[in-house]
């Protein structure tokens, strides 16, 4: 069984409809200055990479290209605002109390969460097919 | 004249690992971006155990003495030995095996603390490198105000045990989930016991990461007892029964939105 995630690097969730604000805002300004800007974005996926005993991993990203044009002057700007990847499912494990005292220490309950982030510490597995995944999606986007 | 572009990410494989440099500045200068990109591939060079020719593989066939290495390698082996002796032994460039020495446990964290350097010099100031899963943060995630890092969650590789949010910081996780990290405990030279994972948090990653090495190095409950105590630094562990244990600085850093739950707080016997 597989899972779609969109927890590493992945700032799209804030970061797109601000951006879609700032553009819309930026469009009737631009009119007036006599440079016209549009702004798409797309999903390019990457190759599915296969990681070892994880299974395989395949990275999408979403990128908001920006071409401005003044006059006959044209500049293209890609950036991704997006991270996703499917990686192998895993379960879940029961969740236990340690009622050890430890000074200095706070103690809780190990929690999973799926939070809005930028970036993931500890991550070093699949790291290889991450990459190789993800190098593959931006040079698709980059043709784009 | 260098290309200036809004915003940048750039992913590179070296030391055998994902680098990603997240530049979030209105405008980027990519030879800055680039010079902190080479000097990490000459740090590669230098430092790598698998490359016959670094200065580390000649140390350890003995046809380069230590006193004739590059200044750098002098002073990588130099922290290492003082982090030996920090850590009581847990932080050993010979862990892995007693007759040569491996000191990519804290070159890695070393080389980013110098890659940020280079993109400090070069004006850039919003940006986050991730080596392999060691942060360094810098500024802000434009248009966030902070920088939102998971902790990769132990069991569920979709998932995150925390989220730190921070503006400047360094973040070192060490854990046995890493694939190809056979981590030992340099006394027993078997595999700890009692943890999952420890994330070391402070100013420089060469740091924290090699912390979170002897850390976790430890085992549980004594390496977070002992990381609990480091000057500058906060620590979080994740016990091997799932319990898991902040230092009250830790938990300053922790987004809003990370622990909305109930907390024990066992206050110091």
């Amino acid at each position: 069984m597989r899972k779609t995630i969109s927890t590493i690097l992945s700032a799209a969730a804030l970061a797109l409809p601000v951006a879609n604000g700032v553009a819309a805002a930026d469009a009737s300004a631009a009119t007036r200055a006599a440079a016209k800007k549009k702004v798409v974005t797309s999903k390019f996926v990457g190759p599915a990479i296969q990681a070892d005993r994880w299974g395989t991993v395949q990275v999408t990203i979403v990128v908001r290209k920006t071409t401005t044009t003044t006059g006959t002057k044209k500049k293209v700007t890609r950036r991704i605002t997006g991270v996703t990847s499917t990686y192998p499912d895993h379960t879940d494990r029961s969740v236990y109390i340690n009622q050890q005292a430890l000074p200095i220490l706070y103690q809780e309950t190990l929690q999973a969460q799926s939070a809005t982030i930028d970036l993931v510490s500890g991550a070093t597995d699949l790291s290889q097919a991450f990459v190789q995944s993800l190098q593959g999606a931006i040079v698709k986007a980059r043709r784009a | 004249m260098s290309t200036v572009a809004r915003g940048l990410l750039r992913v590179e494989h070296i030391m055998g690992m994902p680098i990603v440099v997240d530049v979030r500045d209105e405008d980027v200068d990519d030879e800055t971006v680039e010079r902190a990109f080479d000097w990490l591939r000459l740090v590669d060079e230098t430092f790598s155990t698998y490359k016959a020719d670094s200065e580390i593989s000649r140390l350890n066939r003995g046809e380069l003495a230590v006193d004739d290495a590059h200044a750098d390698v002098r002073e990588v082996l130099a922290r290492c030995e003082e982090l030996r002796l920090e850590t009581r032994g847990y932080f050993d460039v010979r862990a892995a095996a007693p007759e040569s020495l491996d000191p990519s446990g804290l070159v890695k964290g070393w080389s980013v603390d110098r890659a940020a350097a280079i993109l400090d010099r070069g004006g850039i100031r919003n940006y986050a490198i991730n080596a392999g899963g060691d942060v360094r943060l810098r500024g802000r995630a434009v248009p966030d105000e902070e920088w939102r890092v998971g902790v990769q969650h132990p069991h569920r590789r979709d998932r995150v045990a925390a989220v730190i949010a921070a503006n400047d910081l360094a973040i070192a996780t060490s854990g046995a989930y890493a694939r190809g990290d056979h981590l030992l405990d340099p006394h027993t030279r078997r595999p700890p016991t009692g943890l999952l994972s420890v994330t070391i948090v402070g100013r420089d990653l060469a740091s924290a990461d090699a912390y979170a090495t002897a850390a976790f190095a430890m085992g549980g409950v004594a390496g977070p007892r002992w990381a609990a105590r480091l000057p500058g630094y906060e620590s979080m562990s994740i016990l091997a029964d799932e319990t898991v244990l902040t230092t009250p600085g830790f938990r300053v850093l922790l987004a809003g939105d990370s622990y909305d739950r109930p907390t024990q707080h066992e206050r110091p016997s």
